[in-house]
């Protein structure tokens, strides 16, 4: 019975909808038809999107991976006013709005930007580089946009960690760099999982960061979506697009997942 | 202050009943006010649209009627998209729209033919074709071309912006907005295609991609390039070259050698509003000649389209009511069956 407020809001909010959405991608002029689906995926153009989108997520795992696994070392090396200074930072960003924060990056990656003028005044080029509308420039965003995302997770295995673990394993004649590869590291994974797990998601359903920064050449299936219903007016496509993109996210979630609950993995099990 | 506490259930019970709260009040305060018979909730085009239509249609309608106008600002394909998730109650009286969107409404049974005899302005509509039986032009929008001249030469047309004097200054943008649906168009006819067939297109757009300043996401953002001084030639209305130069941008419009498109702007009777008498009130008032001559100051400068109303040089200097019919009309029926197939080849063109 606890549970029941919760099953309803879920079922009225998330379920009905998804239902409805489930149900429209099967809806045809003559009764239910799998034609939506099947012409998703006769076209190598749509199948390459769905391919670029899931890529993306990916790509934005490895830099949010490369630039928040620092980061959360940094919190645990430091003391307790440190700790709060640097949560108090890598929180800061998500208190405003996807939105703002993607304006943001057009001032910092435009033509006319911070870095473009930086190199430009520095002499490291003559002309302005291309930041904008391309995929280095929208990883770089879409990185920064969701790495507290990555890091609070991680933060909150990393800070589980026993210290006298570390001091054991000095002790016992490793180095800091084989205490960080053979103790910090695998007692980590579970927090980088549910780090990578949210990452992804969010990076390969980015809209708007994906529309503004990646710009009208790089496609990916959220602005396919949103072309379908706002252009084109074809629904039910739209709806067999959403439900196809839902599946493989949701597939690469749950192979993430069930790694991350492996207890050889998560010793946290 | 034990009195006070609540418990966990409670607290459900209180979320709950003020969840449905709000997602059930806007719909009563509407059904309300609109049973009050003196509310016209209109959509109108966001920025420049809104604020104008703020500060003369809702007096001047006011004044004529009594009633009260709410403005709903959305895009004509959010309009329609809205309309069509809630057809059975419509979220607008009045709608704003181009023929793109006006034909796939009339399709879907969205709008309603509108009563002549209940618009005092109908008679003064300068063109026959403005008396549009499921809602009257009030306005017409040209399209072209627009340049820094600060920056490039003019150019000639459509097919000109294929010239290597504009290699990297130049933006182009999808099938979404009507604009670059009707300036694509133009440019195959240029190279040899037809309202029909874009074939032409595809392949001397993919020659021309590594030269182009950037793909737009839609027009907005191109004009926002424009500003930002990142391209110097794109496509554009009148109403854009004009709202550019409003805010100081170096910019003049340029009628293409292959022809201008024009596009009536047309307000439509939602099907389904609760006030039809008001939505024709308002659609007068929109029509009135105190309204469509303020309508034409800046930054819209709109075309009036009550024919007692004079041209000011601003508007005169873009379109004469005599070039009306000189212009590029395209049918929206042809467009709108071939629009998605259009949109996947451009996507498959300029897909990086």
């Amino acid at each position: 019975m606890k549970l029941l407020p919760m099953v309803i809001l879920n079922g009225l909010f998330f379920m009905a909808p998804l239902f409805l959405l489930v149900g429209m991608s099967f809806s045809g002029d003559a009764g239910a038809t799998t034609a939506h689906y099947a012409r998703f995926f006769a076209d190598p153009i749509n199948v390459a999107v769905l391919r670029d989108t899931i890529y993306l997520g990916v790509k934005v795992i490895v830099f949010t991976t490369l630039v928040g696994y620092p980061v959360a070392l940094l919190f645990m090396l430091l003391g307790p006013t440190g700790r709060r200074i640097l949560l108090f930072c890598t929180v800061l960003p998500m208190l405003t709005s996807n939105v703002v924060r993607t304006l943001a990056w057009i001032a910092i990656l435009g033509r006319e930007g911070v870095v473009n003028n930086t190199l430009v005044g520095l002499g490291l080029t003559s002309t302005p580089l291309q930041f904008m509308y391309n995929e280095l420039g929208l990883i770089i965003a879409l990185s920064q946009i969701e790495l507290p995302l990555l890091v609070l997770p991680l933060v909150s295995v990393l800070a589980k960690i026993d210290r006298s673990l570390w001091e054991a394993s000095t002790s016992l004649g490793m180095n800091a760099w084989q205490t960080f590869v053979r103790i910090i590291l695998p007692l980590s994974v579970p927090g980088l999982i549910a780090g990578w797990v949210l990452v992804f998601a969010s990076a390969c359903m980015n809209f708007v960061t994906q529309a503004v920064i990646g710009g009208a050449r790089l496609i990916y299936l959220p602005q396919f979506i949103y072309q379908e219903v706002n252009t084109l007016y074809d629904w039910p496509f739209a709806a067999a697009i959403a439900i196809v993109m839902l599946t493989t996210i949701g597939i690469v979630l749950g192979a993430l997942t069930a790694v991350g609950r492996n207890r050889r993995i998560n010793v946290y099990a | 202050m034990a009195g006070m506490e609540m418990n966990r259930r409670d607290l459900i019970r209180f979320g709950l009943l003020a969840g449905a709260g709000t997602l059930v009040a806007p719909t009563l305060l509407r059904a309300t006010r609109a049973h009050a018979a003196s509310e016209v909730v209109a959509a109108v085009f966001p920025g420049a649209w809104e604020d104008m239509f703020q500060s003369v249609v809702g007096p001047a309608l006011s004044e004529a009627s009594g009633n009260e106008l709410v403005l709903s600002p959305a895009l004509a394909s959010d309009q329609l998209g809205k309309m069509m998730a809630s057809p059975s109650s419509p979220p607008y009286d009045a709608l704003l729209m181009s023929p793109g969107q006006s034909a796939i409404a009339i399709e879907n049974n969205l709008i309603e033919k509108v009563d002549p005899s209940l618009i005092s302005n109908w008679a003064n509509l300068s063109d026959p074709s403005f008396q549009n039986e499921w809602g009257p032009a009030i306005t017409v929008q040209l399209d072209g071309l627009a340049y820094n001249p600060e920056k490039v030469r003019k150019p000639k047309g459509y097919g000109d912006l294929f010239s290597p004097d504009f290699y990297g200054k130049v933006a182009f943008t999808g099938f979404k907005s009507n604009s670059a649906v009707m300036a694509w168009i133009q440019t195959a006819k240029a190279f040899g295609g037809s309202e029909q067939n874009l074939d032409p297109l595809w392949p001397k757009l993919k020659e021309y991609l590594p030269h182009v300043g950037a793909i737009a996401n839609d027009m907005n953002h191109q004009q926002s390039l424009f500003q930002q001084g990142e391209i110097d030639v794109m496509i554009a209305s009148t109403g854009n070259v004009a709202r550019l130069k409003g805010l100081g941008v170096p910019i003049e419009f340029v009628v293409p050698e292959e022809g201008a498109p024009a596009t009536p702007v047309n307000i439509h009777v939602a099907k389904g509003t609760k006030d039809p008498k008001a939505v024709h009130a308002y659609i007068d008032a929109v029509l009135s000649a105190k309204v469509q001559e303020a309508l034409q100051g800046a930054p819209l400068e709109n075309f009036p389209t009550n024919k007692t109303v004079p041209l000011t040089p601003a508007v005169a200097a873009y379109m004469s009511r005599e070039q009306l019919a000189t212009f590029v009309y395209l049918d929206w029926n042809n467009i709108n069956a071939r629009r998605g197939e259009w949109t996947s080849k451009f996507d498959e063109v300029v897909r990086q």
